[in-house]
């Protein structure tokens, strides 16, 4: 069997996400369409493009028989000629490699004589003629001449030979730095002129748009490629975590892969770090330690110091001035603000802006480079320019790292509650719920070891009947001046009734750091609160605190005092849990049924069985939550199913399929995602129908899913799909998942 | 007629019983499927899969069973499933698949052609 690798690509299990850009682009290059859509693939340095593009070529060589794929990466050469007959070379010997289906000639070097010998040997006459006009314009000094040959060479095959070439073009701003100054011009004239011929598609990667700019490549879809999302980037770190051994929190890493603007090679290089110096991803500080030693003396800071190629001490300065920059900085301001001259001025942009650390643009200096790369420019500027030491400058920036983390992570739990509060608000529909729901401190002093302690007179049955709410909105416009978070406000009606009566409103806040809500924090909300009912003409008002760390034993005296509901996270969940459906509800208004939520993630590759790991997982929370044997065994099929599918539709070997099972009172809810391209649609057609009867062979996936579980969904998520499934403890009016109905 | 019984298969007098593994996907499923094919060629006229071991069967595993019912079928055969456990008579029966064949409680009522039992082994 022939060695399959052509360019190399990082290993399959370091590769992560990007499944949706990959298939995006083989799609539009194998499609019907003539000439195939081109794309120009623009981001940041390390965002993957050229990854993705050794992949795109890859699978176009392997995988289909419609175009001819041709990968080439621009780079620095001595001169034109020499340029251009690498150019000539990568176009014929790919092309010899893909028809004689011989990835040897891609992957090894061949003079253009030998190339020219097999074309000839192969009866590919009109090709070898291609390479013969090379050898005949080096032999007359014609470098012109060279040139045009070689960049419309894929064109020329194109026509000669009947299947379209398509061009896998990486770096493509670098045509612009081919050879000595002057020449480089003629190069990127050249390749624009071939690429806007429409004789062939093509992808090309390049660090911005500019490229497209005033030059007319008829249509070409611009892709943008950023980091990658929050949920892929933790994802890709708690598995590289596993693989190099290094301990890890989850929360951590989701926190490092924010501030690491979820580029790859940041988030590999930090895993890589962690690994070799022994250290671990547990808290704040040991991200914000391995963090700072990465920038000043790691693989990152390495990396950056090569890439970013700063040529005086002038660049450091207009860079930090600009990273430092709220808005655009003129080019006048910097000249005047440094003491350049005009010719300085240029050079110092034209160098960093080469280097993408920097966009210009008439006048205006744009920073494009990301947080770390800001936090690289101040380092280097601290030590160098205002000559500090390393270690001051180190543990500035460390001190920097653990505030925003901090605020990170309450800024997350904020939002979250805020909106999961928000939404159960809106959801109050005259349902009745237990009482003790809303009262932190009876909670907390009955609710122990995952459940509820019932006392012989069951008190903590006691219900609280919700109004119908009819609206809600915050109070950031009547408290324009108000320090602290914003409250939600809802208009609603009591026991079905629309009479002045029965009109109540809520008035909500959600106390948004990671402390327990204080006896200043109650102060505050029941002034506001008092300020606020003047403007609500009720009957009735309702007042709720919500902390997600609970309160103070002080905080929950007074609001007991005041009648103010509490509730922390825990209750809260149960609450949404409760009014999600009406028989949640129902099921709620026992006390010794309140039972948490409780969520557990499992990540899988694609391997043989590896479903099966998520069948093994599905048995023991099924197993813990009371499900019986039937039910468990209808779980574990539905989600083998649900995890096939995942991986046959992320087209890419190294896909993960992302699990999350959150179990609560009454159900458990599986949710799957592959991470990449869509899941097959529900109700496939039937591909084979056998003979006699029988039922077709193919496309039962989510009939089996439908079939095993009580709920499934299809959600179409960012950078992918979901699967919902949902299996009842109790069903409706049935007790055969494994309990009696309450 | 002397009976041999192999790890996965028992021959009988004119008879086979195979004895698939704990997961049916397309690896087991295609071993199953060669096995059954090789029976036939060797003109054994009826097959019986007994799927007592058989945790679970995916899609793609039964997809190749359709295929191997099919085959038998084809070559004038007989095939019979038995040992079923409740979660794959489910996905057999979602699938249709017991409309269209016989499911014994044991190896020995489908070996013996005694009355099918509609079930199961939970």
């Amino acid at each position: 069997m022939k060695h399959r690798a052509l360019f190399p690509t990082c290993p399959d299990g370091e590769f992560f996400g990007r499944v949706a850009e990959i298939d995006s682009i083989l799609r539009r290059a194998a499609s019907e369409e003539r000439p195939a859509p081109s794309i120009l693939l623009f981001g940041g340095r390390w965002t993957g493009k050229t990854e993705i593009l050794r992949r795109v070529f890859h699978n176009l060589f392997w995988g289909q028989a419609r175009v001819v794929p041709v990968y080439y990466q621009f780079k620095g050469y001595g001169t034109v000629e020499d340029f251009s007959e690498d150019y000539l070379k990568e176009v014929l010997k790919q092309y010899l490699a893909f028809r004689m289906r011989e990835p040897k000639f891609v992957r090894d070097g061949i003079s253009l004589d030998k190339i020219e010998k097999l074309l000839v040997d192969n009866d590919m006459y009109d090709l070898a003629d291609i390479a013969a006009l090379h050898r005949e314009a080096r032999k007359a000094g014609d470098a012109s001449a060279a040139l045009k040959n070689a960049m419309h060479a894929p064109a020329a095959i194109t026509r000669l030979s009947g299947i379209p070439v398509y061009m896998v073009l990486d770096d493509i701003d670098l045509a612009e730095y081919q050879g000595p100054s002057g020449r480089s011009a003629a190069v990127a004239r050249e390749l624009i002129s071939s690429l806007s011929s429409s004789d062939f598609s093509f992808v090309a990667a390049a660090s911005s748009k500019r490229v497209l700019e005033g030059n007319v490549f008829g249509s070409v879809e611009a892709m943008e490629l950023t980091g990658l999302d929050e949920e892929l980037s933790a994802s890709m770190m708690t598995d590289l975590c596993r693989q190099y051994n290094v301990e890890s929190d989850t929360e951590m890493l989701r926190l490092a892969a924010f501030r690491l603007d979820g580029n790859p090679m940041y988030l590999k290089s930090l895993v890589w770090a962690a690994a070799k110096s022994g250290l671990k991803l547990k808290t704040l500080k040991d991200f914000a330690d391995l963090y700072t030693q990465e920038l000043f003396d790691g693989n990152i800071g390495f990396a950056l110091r090569a890439a970013m190629g700063l040529k005086s001490i002038n660049d450091l300065r207009v860079l930090h001035a600009c990273s430092v920059a709220a808005a655009p900085v003129s080019d006048e301001e910097l000249m005047e603000r440094f003491r350049f001259s005009p010719v300085e001025m240029r050079e110092i942009l034209g160098s960093l802006s080469e280097a993408g650390l920097v966009e210009v643009n008439l006048g205006s200096v744009k920073w494009s480079g990301d947080s770390t790369v800001k936090d690289f420019v101040y380092f280097i500027y601290e030590t160098r320019v205002k000559a500090r030491s390393a270690d001051e400058v180190r543990t500035y920036l460390a001190r920097e790292v653990l505030k925003q983390g901090f605020d990170f992570k309450g800024s997350r739990i904020n939002v979250r509650l805020s909106s999961e509060a928000s939404e159960i608000v809106k959801s109050f529909n005259n349902q009745k719920v237990l009482k003790v729901l809303f009262k932190n401190q009876a909670f907390l002093s009955k609710f122990k070891n995952g459940s509820y302690k019932v006392s012989a007179d069951r008190r903590e049955d006691e219900e609280l009947e919700l109004p119908q709410v009819v609206g809600c909105f915050d109070t950031a416009r009547l408290e324009s001046g108000e320090a602290g978070p914003p409250i939600l406000v809802a208009h609603g009606f009591q026991n079905g009734r629309y009479d002045s009566g029965s009109e109540v409103v809520w008035i909500v806040t959600v106390k948004d750091s990671l402390s327990p809500v204080n006896l200043g924090d109650v102060d505050n909300f029941l002034r506001r609160s008092q300020i606020l009912r003047e403007n609500f003409r009720a009957a009735r008002v309702v007042r709720w605190m919500v902390g997600r760390d609970g309160f103070t034993s002080e905080a929950q005296k007074k609001m007991e005092a005041e009648g103010v509901h509490s509730s922390d996270a825990v209750q809260l969940k149960i609450i949404k849990e409760g009014l999600a459906d009406s028989d949640g509800a129902a099921r709620m208004r026992a006390a010794e049924k309140i039972v948490p939520v409780k969520e557990f993630e499992v990540v899988i590759p694609s391997a043989t069985k590896a479903e099966l790991v998520a069948a093994r997982a599905v048995e023991e929370i099924g197993t813990e939550m009371g499900f019986d044997d039937v039910a468990i065994g209808q779980i574990k099929a539905a989600l083998v199913e649900a995890c096939i599918n995942g991986f046959e539709h992320s087209r890419n070997k190294a896909a993960k399929v992302f699990l999350r099972f959150v179990s609560s009172v009454d159900r458990l809810t599986i949710y799957v995602q592959n991470g990449g391209v869509d899941f097959d649609r529900p109700g496939a057609p039937a591909i084979s129908e056998p003979s006699e009867g029988l039922p077709r062979k193919r496309g039962w996936g989510f009939e089996l899913m439908r079939g095993l579980m009580d709920e499934v969904k299809m959600e179409k998520v960012r950078g992918g799909a979901k699967i919902v499934l949902v299996k009842y403890l109790v069903k409706k009016g049935d007790s055969r998942n494994g309990q009696q109905e309450i | 007629m002397v009976n041999r019984k192999y790890r996965n298969f028992k021959e009988l007098d004119g008879a086979v019983v195979i004895y698939p593994d704990n997961y049916i996907n397309d690896i087991e499923g295609e071993k199953l499927e060669d096995l059954c094919a090789a029976y036939l060629e060797r003109g054994f006229s009826k097959i019986v899969i007994d799927f007592s071991e058989t945790d679970l069967v995916n899609s793609i595993g039964v997809s190749i069973l359709i295929g191997i019912i099919e085959k038998v079928r084809h070559c004038k055969g007989n095939i019979a499933f038995s040992g079923l456990k409740r979660v794959n008579y489910d996905i057999f029966s979602i699938v249709g698949l017991t409309k269209h064949i016989q499911i014994y409680d044991t190896e020995e009522d489908a070996v013996n052609g005694n009355v099918p039992h509609e079930m199961v082994t939970t």
